[in-house]
């Protein structure tokens, strides 16, 4: 999935350094949707890097834009005969790629499971004594029950074979030490990993603003401050960042609780835990996007209708800014997801982490792979999201996907 | 709390703990505190593990089994002496041949579903945990040579054994073979494992729920009347709450103790002991467990440890007492024995008898024609370097720093010429090789109360997987001297039994004891009459907050 995102970053520079088309059509864009003067609206000013979000959903920003993309078109097709032929084949195109993303999508996840099997079917030693560990005075007879019971007597190929049948009707087996189906373990801790990593995230997106903001192409001391904060949080590993942050807050100023773990306030540790390496991340990328962005024309434009610096950064250069940031999702849910691993085993917190964590290491073969085809499912539906994103953060994107 | 910033410097800290000493009051908790029991309240342990599976019938966990005690009764109790009292049995008699055991029930006993308790309940229980379904990993072995169960009449019943069996008493003391309601037995048995109200037993605690990895919650039986003779008090318990807290690393389980957010906290590092023990307001609890020490079994099948003189050397050439106490700052004391001292039938006369002696170790390989040098100091004979194979398994079963003692291990054996590789392998592999005779030396402990974990680890018939005598050791003696503490239940003749095979197996050098495991517990001084079990396990049927 890296090189994916490592080409969309290319094109994204690409468009934020504006091409000559796009720079044509995004000043007219934004004086026909000019419904109010001066908010988030583009200057006329053809400088194509003012963004005009307002200029709407897509089909009805095409139709307009080709409009008016009419007379320097070659050719003397009626306008409304070009837009239905048009329209069809966007159609077409919109299935096709639709078609694509779902079989790409499949092909990950088959992949996914793949290596999970084989990383697991791979491993060295007897299955049944895998699961059983070092201790145990299980009888010949309990090993054959469980080698019988799961299938490990079957020839591999017959065993995936049936662990792909079984995750094609959507079954994920039952795990082998906890003898609880997974889908079940699963379910009960899908929401606490959740809401561990949604409050981590809407935490390091708040605070790595705030410092960006703040600090971009600032007082040179600032900013290396701020560089110093952001090298330190992504070095620091997270384990130990947590019993840090216990120690000190919990501890010693008893303001948040580890033994009673529920409640927002028992959230607020571990959150912030697994969002601080992130925001480290994070702010610098928001700050370069930010002094990037505050270089172009545009901004010297916005300065003389008025606003105020501050403005400027919030409300435009902000949004260019945005853009890698969206590219990093799939690097940001990477860290989120593996970030849960430490964070939830130091807290003693449930969640898909804690359980995977267990399942590796008594060799719980099933919760490992459906814990891998998730995190795949996860992943292939979080890109399908960003490049829907792309094109409604980055209007310029439009014209040059044509469709999503 | 008494945690929060100091106001003063720490010099007049430092002067007024000192005044405080001298006076006699050390800093210790000045509140009033009463002398009878107070019911109600909630007690927070922290533990430092998570039960894989909650049914004792086929987890062997330590801690599936300390937290399932309050859940589920037995029908005896034993004290530390390892005699045997009444319990769900108000008594019992064993065929003169130990091949039977015969049970007479209280009839008062109802399971927290209601369920009577009684004959059928019994034999519901033993005959669930033999089933071939219940893929039990632990309780079946307990059971040993089981045959069934017989319903003499509706509260006696008998359970046969194809031989003579001994161990049986002090197994039927165990959570392991608690008695489940036979209701949940049929109807929640895929549940079972999971945890929650469908673990229904008579104890004095119900189970409420399990937040997996989280938290553990029990409340109070109030219709319990029928505590072991071995507890303080008959009725419910005090707490109204008991919770289990997950708390897998160590300095959280101490922060959480020292900062008053747990009031009890299980296993203990011995590095943060001191620190404890010197907190005005917590107590340290400790027991030696019993059942197999901590030690290295030296394979006498494999070359070169198939020569007595070669093990001897590995066994008096490590400085035991110097690495045990530098690992464990003096926390753990080094073992003597295969079995801990607070085990029936340990022998004291072991002690002492086997001192660090690198000098005669030397000798020894110089006698087994280990004489020659290399380049790196090992020795060698005929041109092999004396080298052998001990197994590291991976991290995430390595307890109580045993890899750096291990480290200890290599250096002292480094001295003496023997070249010991530590590998870490994966789980599997390191199981199968292990069980195939491949490796020179394992380290394994076992915890029981029953000195019969000697036929586990040395009979030749106990040869792994489904035993560990990992020191593949074939003995005629010892088999017969295991056997003969089997099938008696006269302690003279198990004394007599299990203390040559003691001796057996450390003159033959099949094994190095090391060290004794140690439950370290710390709790609250609020927390009163918390007691531990002949296993080390937490017993919380009589224990009640301080209202101080």
């Amino acid at each position: 999935m890296t090189p994916a995102f490592a080409r969309r970053t290319g094109d994204t520079s690409g468009t934020i350094s504006a091409e000559p088309g796009t720079t044509d059509l995004a000043a007219p864009a934004g004086a026909t949707s000019a419904a109010g003067p001066g908010r988030e609206q583009a200057p006329p000013s053809g400088t194509g890097a003012a963004v005009a979000p307002d200029a709407a959903v897509a089909p009805d920003a095409a139709d307009g834009l080709d409009g008016l993309d009419g007379p320097t078109a070659i050719g003397g097709a009626p306008a409304a005969g070009r837009g239905r032929g048009r329209g069809r084949r966007i159609v077409v195109a919109a299935l096709r790629a639709v078609a694509i993303r779902v079989a790409s999508a499949l092909a990950v996840m088959l992949g996914a499971a793949t290596v999970a099997f084989a990383a697991l079917a791979l491993l060295p030693g007897d299955p049944v004594s895998r699961l059983l560990g070092p201790m145990t005075t299980a009888s010949p007879a309990v090993r054959e029950q469980i080698r019988e019971d799961y299938g490990f007597d079957r020839p591999l190929v017959a065993q995936y074979g049936h662990y792909l049948g079984q995750l094609a009707r959507g079954r994920l087996g039952e795990s082998y030490q906890l003898q609880q189906p997974v889908s079940a373990l699963l379910r009960d801790s899908l929401w606490p990993t959740a809401q561990l990593a949604l409050a981590a995230l809407a935490f390091a997106l708040l605070v790595s603003t705030a410092i960006a903001v703040s600090t971009a192409g600032r007082r040179p001391w600032l900013r290396a401050a701020a560089s110093l904060g952001e090298f330190t949080a992504v070095s620091v590993p997270p384990f130990w960042l947590g019993i840090l942050l216990l120690t000190l807050l919990s501890f010693r100023f008893q303001i948040f609780p580890v033994a009673g773990a529920n409640g927002s306030l028992a959230l607020v540790l571990p959150a912030l835990t697994l969002a601080l390496p992130i925001i480290g991340v994070l702010s610098q990328v928001l700050r370069e996007g930010l002094e990037r962005a505050l270089r172009e024309p545009f901004v010297v434009t916005a300065r003389a209708r008025g606003l105020s610096q501050t403005a400027v950064r919030a409300r435009h250069a902000l949004r260019h800014a945005a853009l890698p940031l969206v590219t990093l999702t799939g690097w940001l849910t990477g860290n989120l997801l593996g970030g849960a691993v430490p964070v939830e085993s130091v807290f003693g917190r449930p969640g898909v982490g804690s359980l995977v964590l267990a399942a590796v290491q008594d060799g719980d073969m099933p919760v490992v792979m459906a814990v891998v085809v998730l995190s795949a499912l996860v992943f292939v539906v979080l890109s399908t999201v960003v490049d829907l994103v792309y094109v409604v953060v980055d209007p310029r994107l439009r014209t040059a996907a044509g469709v999503v | 709390m008494h945690r929060v910033g100091p106001a003063f410097p720490p010099v007049v800290l430092a002067l007024v703990a000192a005044v405080l000493a001298l006076a006699g009051c050390g800093g210790g908790s000045a509140a009033p505190s009463s002398s009878t029991p107070i019911s109600g309240g909630s007690l927070t342990y922290a533990i430092d593990t998570a039960p894989t599976c909650f049914d004792p019938h086929v987890s062997g966990q330590d801690i599936t089994a300390e937290i399932d005690r309050n859940v589920f009764d037995s029908l005896v109790s034993v004290d530390a002496k390892a005699q045997f009292h009444p319990w769900l049995a108000t008594s019992w008699e064993a065929a003169p041949d130990l091949t039977s055991y015969t049970f007479h029930l209280r009839h008062d006993v109802t399971f927290t579903d209601g369920e009577p308790f009684d004959a059928a309940a019994v034999k519901a229980n033993f005959d669930h945990i033999v089933a071939p379904a219940t893929k039990s990993r632990y309780a079946a072995s307990l059971l040993g040579p089981y045959a069934g169960t017989e319903l003499l009449d509706q509260y006696t019943v008998k359970v046969d054994f194809s031989r003579p069996f001994a161990p049986f008493l002090q197994a039927a003391s165990t959570a392991y073979l608690g008695f489940y309601s036979p209701k949940a037995l049929t109807a929640n048995a895929d549940k079972l494992c999971a945890g929650g109200p469908a673990n229904v037993g008579s104890g004095p605690f119900i189970f409420k729920s399990y937040t997996k990895n989280q938290s553990v919650v029990l409340t109070r039986n109030p219709a319990y009347r029928w505590a072991p003779e071995t507890a303080r008090h008959d009725g419910p318990a005090y707490l109204d709450t008991l919770t289990f807290r997950i708390l897998p690393e160590d300095s959280v389980r101490v922060g959480a103790l020292s900062s008053g957010q747990v009031d009890v906290a299980r296993a203990l590092p011995p590095v943060n002991v001191p620190a404890v023990s010197k907190d005005g307001d917590l107590r340290v609890t400790r027991a030696a467990v019993p059942g197999s020490v901590y030690s290295i079994y030296l394979n006498t099948g494999l070359a070169p440890f198939d020569d007595p003189r070669v093990r001897s050397a590995v066994q008096l050439g490590i400085n035991i007492d110097q690495d045990v106490k530098t690992v464990y700052f003096g926390q753990y004391q080094r073992a003597w024995s295969p079995i801990s001292p607070s085990t029936p039938a340990y022998d004291t006369s072991l002690e002492k008898s086997w001192p660090y002696n690198p000098k005669r170790a030397g000798e020894l390989l110089d006698e087994a024609g280990w004489t020659g040098r290399d380049g790196q100091g090992f020795r060698t004979r005929n041109g092999s370097r004396l080298t052998v194979v001990w197994p590291a398994p991976p991290r995430e079963y390595v307890r109580e720093q045993r890899d750096v003692l291990a480290q200890a291990i290599q250096q002292d054996l480094a001295k003496l010429g023997v070249e010991v590789t530590h590998p870490s392998l994966a789980i599997g592999e390191y199981t199968t090789q292990a069980y195939s005779g491949k490796f020179h030396m394992l380290d394994l402990a076992w915890a029981r109360f029953d000195p019969d974990v000697l036929r586990l680890f040395f009979d030749s018939a106990s040869g792994p997987p489904t035993g560990q005598n990992a020191s593949f050791l074939r003995d005629a003696d010892v088999d017969s001297w295991t056997a003969a503490g089997a099938a008696s239940l006269d302690p003279a003749v198990r004394a007599d039994a299990y203390g040559k095979v003691q001796h057996k197996v450390v003159d033959v050098a099949a094994v190095v004891p090391m060290y004794v495991e140690t439950a370290i517990i710390g709790s609250s001084r609020r927390v009163r009459d918390l007691a531990l079990d002949p296993n080390t396990w937490t017993l919380f049927h009589d224990a009640w907050l301080d209202r101080a």
